[in-house]
Formats: C-alpha cells, structure tokens, sequence
C-alpha cells in the first residue's frame, strides 16, 4: 500500500490512511468477490470467472462509486436552464426563502391539548415509538414517558442523547385520530406526532402508523408524549 | 466511449512520435519553442488512444521512452496517467473523457502552421496529420513566433490555450452606480472648526461617488441588466456606516504598509476547511471536517438570537428600539454552533446585511442559515458531489456555488433550484467568486483555467490559461478591472477582464495560495498562502504601464516584466499557521485566519 502511495505521488500521509485504505481494499474485494460468486453460481458455473467478477465490478461501481455525469449532457442542460430569463424580484416581500416545504423551518412538534382524562379502566399503556428511516447524525433526546391513566403530564427530559441514527422505533398512532369527529364518550385527545423534520429532512422519514383496534382507542390515554428539542437548546449545550 | 478509433498501426506510435520529435528539434530557433507545444497533447492522446484500443504493451512502452520529455509542469498530468493502464480505467474518470472529446487548443503562428503543415502532409507523415487534425485545434494568428518564456506563461491549462473568439465578448467590467445618499455629519467630525461655540450648522453632504458621474460609464452594464433586490433601509443605514468608515480609511501605498492582525485558531486539529469575515468585520465563521460551521463575534457585542415566538408577543413594537428588543438577552454568547452538514464544510459565506450565513459541504448541500435565530433555514441541493467553494453576490440575494460535478450554479434564496449552470470546466470548479457589479462570475478550475460566466445568459466570456496547478482562490480588484488568481503553483496571476489578458505575475510563495485579497482602494494585494507567510504586493504600480495596443491584444501576445520582487512590499511569516482567509476591514487593516498546525 504504501509503493501505491509513492507511485500516485503522494509522499505526505498519516499512518492512519494505510490502514484505512487497507481496509478498504479488503471490503471491496471481498465485496466483488461475494457478488461474482452468486453470479456464477446463477450462470451454473462450477467456478468463479473472469466475466463474474467483471460483471460484478460493474454492478458495483454503478452503485456505490458514482461519477459526476459527463461533459455534453452538462452542457445540455445548462444551455436549458440558462434560457430562461432571471426571474424578477418582488420587492418588499421580507426574508427571501423558497416555498415552505423546501425549507427546514417546518416546527418539529404539534402541541398536544391538555386534556384531563377519565380513568379508565382497560388503560392498556403503549410505549410510544416513532418508526424512522432516518440517517440523522445529529443527536436527539426522545423521551419516552410512560403515561399514567388520568393525567397528561410532560415527562422530563431522560438524559443521555441518544443518537437517532439507524435505529427503528415503531409508532402506533391510535386511530383515534382520524375518528376524533366521531362520537366517542370520552374526549377526543390529540396525538401527538414524533416527527423531526428539521433534524432528518422531510423525505427521509417513514412512519408506520398502526391501526390501533377500536375499542382501545377511547379507552387510551395519551400515549404519545416527546417533548419538542428546540433547535435553541443546542447553543446551551 | 465513441471514436477512439485506430489511427495506424499501433507498434508504429513510437516511430511516428520520435519521427515529429526530431523534426521539431531540426527545425529553426523561433520556431522550436511554438512547435514543441504538440509534443505533451500529441503524447497524452496517442497514449489514450493505445490504452483505450487495449494494446497495453505497446501503451507502456510509449509512455516509458516518452514521458520524460515532457514539460515539468505536465509532471502531475503524468503520474495520473501512468496508473490509467487499461480501458475500464478511463471509464469511472470524467476529466479524461472530457479531455479526450475535447479538442486541445494551441497557439501557434502562421510561419511555424505552414511549417509544420509542410513537413505532416508528406506521405509518410499521413497518420501523425491525421491525429493532429483529430485532437488538436491549432489557432493561428499573424505575427511573430512567441518565444519559450512567453508560452511558458501561458500554457498549463488541461485543454490547452484560449481560443482567441473565446475571449472577444464584450465584458461590462464597470461597476454598477451607487445610489445618492444624503450622509449627515458627525458631531465629531465638526470638532475643530466650532470652538468658539457657534451653533453648528450640519450640512449634508452628498455622496460624492454618485453626484460625480452623471454619465453611464461605458464599461459599466446597465443598472437594471440583471434584476437586483431592492436596498431596504437597514441597507441604506448600512452604507451611510460604510460612507463615514470610507472617510476614516488609511491610505495604503508602498510607504503605508497596512497593519495586519491575524486571527489563529487554535485547538482545531487541522480540522478548518473555511473561514469568512463579514463586510464590517463583527464577525467571523469557521466551517470545520467534523461538519460543524462556528460563528464568533469579535466586536464585543455578542451574538444573540431572536426571542421565542410567545416573548416577542409581549414587547413593544412600536418603540424606537425594537429592533433590539427583539433579541434575546439570555442566548447572548460569543460563540454560535450551527449543526446540521453532514460533511467537513469547505465554504462560508456572510450575506451582505448581516442576516444570513451560506455554507458548503461535502455532502453535496448547500446550506442557508439566519444568523438572527441561529437555524437552519433552507438546504439547497442540486450538486450531488461535494461542493467545494460558496459566495454570496455583494447585493445579497444571488449566490454562486461550484463543485465537484463540474458545474458551478447560480442560486437565489427564494428558488430551490439553480437559476443559471455554468458548465464548461473539464475538472472539479474549486473556486467560485462574484464581480462587484453582480453581472459575472469568475470560477477557478482544477482543469487549471480561469473561466468568466456572465449571470444574464450563463455564456463563458474569457478564458484565462496560465496557471500549472488547480485554482484555489481569485479576487477581483475593487475597481473591477482586474481579477487576481492564485493556485497550487505558488504564483499569483493578474488579468485585465476588458482585454482578456494576462497583465502580471507575481512569483515569491513557495506553496499554495489560499487567500487573496485587494485593500479597500485596490492600492494593495495581499496573499496568504500555505508556506504560512502573508506577503502584499503593490497592485498600483503592476496595473499601470499596460500595453493595451492593437497589437496585444490581436494576438494575444503578452511581454510579462519580471518585476515581483519590485511589487513586493513585505513579506510576514506566522508560526506555523497557513493563512486560509484574507480580509481589509473598512479602514484598510488586514485581517488574516488560519488555524494553527504543530507540524
């Protein structure tokens, strides 16, 4: 590795980056070598050939290792996008920023109502989670409460961060909420929804939301509480 | 992968080859130098060619009797296509294929044209012809033959030389009229004359810049070319503050050095990637590899951020100082972190009210936030490789980004998408720069050329060759005549926008130039480079004296005095600190960043 580093001429590295790029090279090859084999192995061959293993390069190099897209279609699409005139300014419109589902100023929270519940007496209590397919690599505080029957109270904040990335965690939003209209004895509560869209970006969340059975759902405290990390909080950190 | 197709044999490349090479060492003097441009495109595109048609031997042992001809500054050129040694290697490599479709420009004149034109056309030669004519545009112009030196300053670029056309445009280098203002004096400013305490009679005085030209200078566009936004009065507030610093401001000249207060960061671990200052200098960003971007105040005012919805309901509007009353007192801090990239964050960029801060990011995003409430307002993705250099146009609104893919964009705040693509490079865009007037944009390459886009239509307008090294910063002279580019090659070039030429260069790092910065009045030149030095130089006395005759300009010929120890002024060394950001606040005291390195 490190003739390779001297031959493409870079004579400054840190003795971390062999290692690193050792490791890299392994996974690579191991990678292809994985790939070629199912793909033989799919062809029926009795062993590995040389066309698996270019096959698999080249599937691989399509997924992973991307290039930039080449010079005429750039070329194309510049001379579309610079036919159009620059667009006029508006005066007087305030702070200039694209429409709001372009933005990240979206609040991450909806306030829930407080509401004083009825104690009821089948209070089957749901540990709320949110089902993310998130790649966030901020940390985040999701709190967890436990809720008890009769009040709706905000938890406090739990203390370790804990980083949202990969993890998944299911939500079951009672589907009260789509019946709030209906006639239910008891008053309508208002779910709250755990979505950060500040921190994970609209497109990337997932939220599996599962019907709860009916009978349970007038009979279900608020299950859902999150307190709202407010984007202030981190500049106190 | 089109027509690379078989041009002759290929056992015989090494025979055509050293065939053209002795010719050209044969041939006379003045015609040497023009003629020995052919031999590095000659020798790259025969190579590809050899690699791409698979005969790897063959491409070997062209490469190993060959290379060591070529010119020393080709040397990184060489290494990268010593490793390409088979087709799939040229696949993944968009700067090769771009080089290969491209034609590679050379400058040759007429004399030595006919000279060489003779020689190919001769049977024999018919197969080198035809691989001229394939790869090579030979632009001819009437005149002398250049001499090596003068070639030497020219050539470097990936694809060769300018076309002469590619720089005919007419460029509006003008800057745009400012606005009249009505400034009232200070009190301070009336001191000495009221001693005897006579009422004092505060004249306005009028902005002397725009009462004195009445007329559209010439080289100026026109107010209304591109649309700009409107100067609300916190902007107009703004530029009175700019007008009074204005008349504060030292001189600077070879006997008034600027002081220079250098701002190091420390702890950083050689994780600063960018710094920017804003206009009145009150605050500083850093963008970092471990994704974060940190504001500073550096006046002692801190920073602090808009009160929560709720309080702001509460306070008074329609008091005088509601503008400050809007701020929470209780989030006042010397230092902001804004998380939110998820790449090391390679540029920064203030707006010019203040408001809002830009940054890049090798996640492919560009990133507005409000330095009011200290967010994220809005991630503009369009770039999906890493974005290397941001900057907002000096009128706000606009901002220029350009990356990895290429391409530099166009962007305004209130459009998710790019307005303009200006695609053209034929390597990453390192660095991106707005002219004062807003009209165009100058984007440095790691092709190693200089191009000029104009925002209007997204046409490239000039091409500037030169340098033997990726671009890493430009500064437009404040006149907006001139633009001042430094690379990895140490040298400092200067160009005359108007014409399209090369007016300087200025020799003395021995590194990369990060920073590059004209003082307020563009009297001064200050770099900053990798070598940890700051050195100014005196922009004065290398933009006069320009020999703009008909001549020059028609063929582009340029006679570079080797006057850079003349136009240094002084050289400044750090500790060990590579200077990353330059900046001359409103009174001309240099401003300089850099993060300290134990190495």
């Amino acid at each position: 590795m490190a003739q390779i580093l001297k031959d493409m001429g870079i004579t400054e590295y840190e003795p971390r980056v062999i290692n690193q790029m050792l490791e890299f090279a392994y996974r690579y090859v191991t990678t292809i070598l994985e790939d070629a084999k199912i793909y033989s192995s799919h062809a029926k061959k009795s062993s590995v050939d040389a066309d698996d293993v270019r096959l698999a390069i080249q599937c691989r190099t399509d997924q992973s290792f991307t290039s930039p897209p080449p010079r005429d279609f750039l070329l194309d699409i510049a001379r579309q996008k610079n036919q159009t005139p620059l667009p006029l300014i508006k005066p007087y419109s305030g702070p200039r920023l694209p429409p709001d589902r372009y933005c990240l100023t979206a609040p991450n929270y909806r306030l829930k109502s407080l509401q004083k519940k009825v104690s009821s007496s089948a209070g089957r209590i749901t540990v709320p989670r949110l089902s993310v397919g998130a790649v966030s690599s901020r940390p985040s505080t999701p709190t967890l409460g436990t809720p008890s029957a009769q009040t709706v109270s905000v938890s406090t904040k739990v203390g370790t961060p804990v980083s949202l990335t990969g993890q998944r965690f299911t939500v079951q939003i009672p589907s009260s909420q789509a019946a709030v209209k209906s006639a239910t004895p008891t008053t309508p509560t208002v779910q709250n929804v755990l979505i950060n869209p500040s921190l994970i970006g609209p497109k990337n969340i997932l939220i599996t939301t599962n019907m709860v059975s009916s009978q349970n759902t007038s009979n279900e405290s608020n299950p859902l509480k999150r307190k709202h990390e407010d984007d202030d909080d981190y500049d106190n950190l | 992968m089109s027509a690379y197709n078989q041009q002759g044999d290929p056992t015989l490349y090494e025979e055509y080859y050293s065939g053209l090479k002795h010719f050209i060492e044969c041939s006379l003097d003045c015609h040497r130098a023009e003629l020995s441009q052919l031999f590095y495109p000659l020798f790259v595109h025969m190579y590809l060619e050899l690699v791409y048609n698979q005969h790897e031997s063959e491409a070997k042992s062209f490469f190993e009797r060959f290379h060591g001809d070529q010119e020393c500054y080709y040397q990184d050129d060489l290494r990268v296509l010593s490793s390409l040694t088979k087709k799939e290697h040229m696949k993944g490599n968009e700067t090769m294929l771009d080089f290969r479709t491209s034609k590679f420009v050379l400058r040759i004149s007429r004399d030595s044209y006919q000279l060489l034109k003779r020689h190919l056309q001769e049977k024999q030669n018919n197969q080198i012809w035809n691989i001229v004519q394939e790869h090579l545009y030979i632009d001819i112009f009437d005149g002398m033959p250049r001499s090596k030196q003068q070639i030497d300053a020219m050539v470097g670029s990936l694809a060769g030389e300018a076309k002469r056309e590619a720089n005919k445009a007419k460029v509006f280098f003008g800057l745009l009229k400012e606005p009249e203002f009505d400034v009232p004096l200070d009190d301070e400013d009336e001191e000495g004359e009221n001693e005897e305490g006579k009422p004092k009679k505060k004249k306005p005085k009028k902005d002397s810049v725009g009462s004195k030209s009445k007329k559209q200078d010439p080289n100026a566009p026109p107010q209304n070319r591109i649309p700009l936004p409107e100067l609300k009065d916190s902007d107009k507030l703004d530029k009175v503050m700019n007008m009074k610093e204005a008349a504060r401001r030292v001189r600077l000249g070879p006997e008034c050095l600027p002081s220079i207060c250098f701002y190091t960061f420390l702890n950083a671990y050689q994780g600063l990637t960018a710094v920017d200052i804003t206009d009145d200098s009150s605050m500083i960003v850093g963008g970092f590899a471990d994704s974060t971007v940190r504001v500073w105040s550096v006046t002692p005012k801190k920073l602090r951020s808009v009160k929560t919805a709720a309080d702001l309901s509460l306070i008074d509007k329609e008091s005088d100082d509601v503008l400050e009353r809007i701020m929470d007192e209780k989030t006042a801090s010397e230092l902001k972190i804004l998380y939110g990239h998820s790449g090391p964050v390679y540029g920064t960029s203030f707006s010019p009210d203040r408001n809002y801060l830009l940054s890049c990011s090798e996640d492919g995003t560009v990133r507005l936030w409000s330095l009011q409430t200290f967010t994220c307002l809005v991630g503009y993705k369009g770039h999906n490789y890493p974005v290397w250099d941001t900057q907002f146009s000096p009128y706000g609104y606009y901002f220029v980004s350009g990356g990895h893919d290429r391409v530099a964009r166009l962007w305004a705040t209130d459009h998710y998408q790019p307005l303009r693509i200006f695609a053209g490079h034929l390597a990453d865009v390192t660095c991106t720069r707005f002219h004062p007037n807003s009209n165009y944009i100058a984007t440095g390459s790691a092709d190693r050329t200089i191009r000029l886009w104009d925002v209007l239509n997204g046409n490239c307008v000039r091409i500037f060759t030169g340098h033997k090294g990726p671009i890493h910063s430009l500064a437009f002279s404040p006149n907006g005549r001139f633009l001042a580019t430094g690379a990895t090659d140490g040298r400092v070039l200067l160009w005359d926008i108007g014409h399209g030429l090369m007016v300087g260069e200025l020799k003395g790092h021995t590194d990369t130039i990060y920073a590059l910065r004209f003082s307020r009045d563009g009297e001064i030149l200050a770099s900053g480079s990798m070598d940890n030095t700051v050195r100014l130089w005196d922009a004065v006395k290398a933009f006069e004296d320009l020999e703009t005759d008909d001549f020059t300009t028609a063929t582009g010929h340029i006679n570079l005095p080797e006057n850079s120890q003349d136009l240094l002024l002084g050289t400044y060394m750090t500790k060990s600190t590579p200077v990353v950001h330059l900046h001359f606040t409103r009174r001309n005291l240099l401003l300089a960043a850099g993060a300290y390195s134990s190495q």
